[in-house]
């Protein structure tokens, strides 16, 4: 049984020409080897987060050597890095510069700030993480960031365009001792076997604060 | 044209009777520019174009709304909030100890005197005694901020000019380059590199590593030696000087009226630095000459800060060399959230911040919270000044006066 693809003329003129398709093989891979290695960052950078961008981009890390520019206008850029917080009057201008980025583009949340929040997420006036209104490919945390970390992260980011041309999704390899190197003592609350009286129980140590009171249990 | 802040301090007085009054016109209801901000008489034939709050010249989230003929600014008025984090707020809910931390992200460019201006306020409501040597600890960092904050100022103020200077890149690149050695002494000295917790309630909290007076004069005296060359591409630049000299001058009656302040306010001739006026931390033991020049434009603000950054180099090599032997706390360590609980009262602290006066007002009613945490930002009353500076320009000079003001969009809209 053929796919409703197969019929379409471009499909079938592929089909009758002899070569075509392994030409557009090889242009497809330009294509993705282009995109993967000259990323034009747009920088929604609202506060502190910019200034580490800015010194990413600066004379001592100089991020154009990994095939970066920076640019103002959103039109002619593939990366959006969105620094700093995000705050509810300001979340409908960055979603409407995404919208205006063409295709094929990708996010960098940059700080935690843009990731979360930060402490400022119970604010009334913050966003908590930009990934509530749209789509965050990669994750930079830190407050700020270092230069270097965000270094890391368009690397990270060209790795999954790389891995997105092989056809394999991209999954980072699992280190068992790193797991056991950052898990935290008391269970996360997104762990599956977490003690519901744990909550409860920090829950009360933080209303107890003023009194002293900081019973901080042990799973 | 290397201008001497030595030279300067000395002459002020007799500079000062020699300057011609220009009257202002009077501030008064219906001169006000924010009165009509939405629509005025004669608005139908302009244009209206919204500047930012994404732009990159707007130094941030700040968004001007301009009025114009042709490429001449009618009117403009500038809209804030787009980073409002509700800062104020946050410190209601946290503790004296817990907030030090947070006012670190309002001038994020200057996070060591954001730092100082709070806990110092705190320490005047609980009454308790700063030692020398922490004192000194916080004079050299906050002059060595400055000059931080000053260079980065340079390097986005040439980026913003563009290519009128042939590459506007060179100095943003320049600026950094040292830029990132004064960080690298932060680092070093508290072990980040932008948001500090430098400063506590009672004192400092780290000491000097041993020989960072010694990695700091260098870096001092480096950095002193290259002024001199960026002043050169810049001063020395015809296409610099016609750009910034005479464009979006303010008269000094104008400027104290807004309560402009700091490098702004000393731009036009006001000889007002808080550092010499009300002496904090270490003040009081060394000579602070302030820059000082008379024209009030755009060139002259420029002028201030490079001469600021000479004379901040200056107070913290002399500093750093006398560094008093002693404690660095002068009260118990801090151990608990709560363990500091200032009598109730209220306290304002204002010290000179990169940008101008920097105030803190603290309301206390004796619980370990502030009841009331008010912060006065230099950024927020220079952005005052726009509607009075851009009328009359034209659009590539609203960027070049905005930059000159230095606003930091996270401490005016805080």
């Amino acid at each position: 049984m053929k796919h409703e693809a197969y019929d379409h003329p471009a499909f079938q003129l592929v089909e009758r020409v002899p070569g075509l398709d392994l030409a557009l093989l090889k242009a497809d891979d330009l294509l993705h080897w282009g995109a993967e290695n000259s990323l034009w960052i747009f920088p929604m950078g609202t506060s502190c987060c910019a200034i580490e961008f800015m010194a990413a981009a600066a004379s001592r890390l100089d991020m154009d050597r990994f095939g970066t520019i920076v640019r103002g206008s959103p039109r002619q850029c593939d990366v959006m890095v969105i620094a700093g917080t995000i705050t509810v009057k300001m979340a409908p201008r960055v979603l409407k510069l995404w919208e205006q980025m063409p295709e094929p583009k990708w996010a960098i949340a940059m700080g935690s700030c843009a990731i979360s929040g930060d402490f400022y997420r119970d604010i009334y006036s913050v966003v908590p993480g930009v990934d509530t209104f749209m789509p965050v490919d990669v994750y930079v945390p830190g407050c700020p960031p270092s230069p270097d970390a965000l270094v890391d992260g368009v690397r990270r980011l060209q790795e999954k365009i790389r891995a997105a041309r092989a056809g394999t999704p991209f999954v980072r390899e699992a280190r068992p001792e790193a797991a056991t190197m950052i898990r935290p003592e008391i269970k996360r609350l997104s762990d599956p076997d977490r003690d519901p009286a744990i909550t409860q129980a920090q829950c009360k140590a933080v209303l107890n604060m003023d009194k002293g009171g900081r019973e901080t249990p042990r799973s | 044209m290397a201008m001497s802040a030595h030279a300067t301090a000395h002459t002020s007085q007799a500079k000062a009777a020699e300057l011609p009054r220009v009257p202002t016109p009077a501030i008064g209801p219906r001169a006000n520019p924010y009165l009509d901000a939405d629509s005025f008489e004669g608005e139908g034939d302009l244009m209206v174009l919204n500047m930012g709050p994404q732009h990159p010249s707007t130094h941030g989230v700040l968004r001007l709304k301009l009025w114009l003929d042709g490429e001449v600014v009618i009117k403009a008025v500038p809209y804030l909030g787009y980073l409002h984090r509700g800062v104020e707020k946050l410190l209601e809910k946290l503790s004296y100890v817990q907030s030090t931390p947070i006012v670190d992200k309002n001038d994020y460019v200057a996070s060591m005197t954001n730092e100082l201006a709070l806990v110092m306020a705190f320490e005047k409501l609980e009454g308790c005694e700063v030692p020398r040597r922490a004192r000194y600890l916080r004079t050299i960092c906050a002059e060595m901020q400055r000059v931080a904050s000053h260079l980065l100022w340079l390097g986005t103020f040439a980026l913003d000019m563009g290519g009128a200077l042939g590459g506007g890149t060179t100095a943003f690149m320049y600026c950094l380059r040292e830029r990132e050695r004064i960080l690298d002494l932060f680092e070093e000295l508290t072990g980040a590199r932008f948001h500090y917790h430098m400063m506590q309630i009672g004192g400092v909290r780290h000491d000097l590593p041993v020989g960072w007076d010694v990695h700091m004069k260098q870096v001092a005296a480096d950095i002193r030696a290259r002024i001199p060359e960026y002043e050169s591409m810049l001063s020395a630049n015809p296409i610099f000087r016609s750009r910034t000299k005479g464009i979006g001058r303010i008269d000094a009656r104008l400027a104290m009226e807004l309560g402009l302040s700091g490098p702004n306010l000393r731009a036009c001739g006001v000889d007002f630095d808080l550092r010499r006026s009300q002496p904090y931390a270490a003040y009081d033991e060394i000579e602070v000459h302030s820059a000082l020049a008379y024209e009030g434009d755009v060139y002259a603000r420029y002028q201030v800060r490079v001469a600021e950054m000479y004379e901040s180099l200056r107070i913290a090599t002399a500093l750093v060399d006398g560094v008093p032997a002693g404690p660095i706390m002068g009260r118990k360590p801090i151990e608990t959230v709560n363990a500091v609980k200032p009598p109730a009262g209220e306290a304002y602290v204002a010290i000179d911040s990169p940008r101008g006066e920097l105030g803190c007002w603290v309301v206390s009613d004796g619980s370990p919270r502030p009841y009331r945490c008010k912060l006065r930002p230099p950024s927020y009353h220079a952005l005052a000044a726009l509607p009075y500076l851009l009328p009359g320009t034209t659009i590539p000079d609203v960027v070049v006066i905005l930059g000159s003001l230095d606003p930091i969009m996270g401490e005016a809209d805080r």
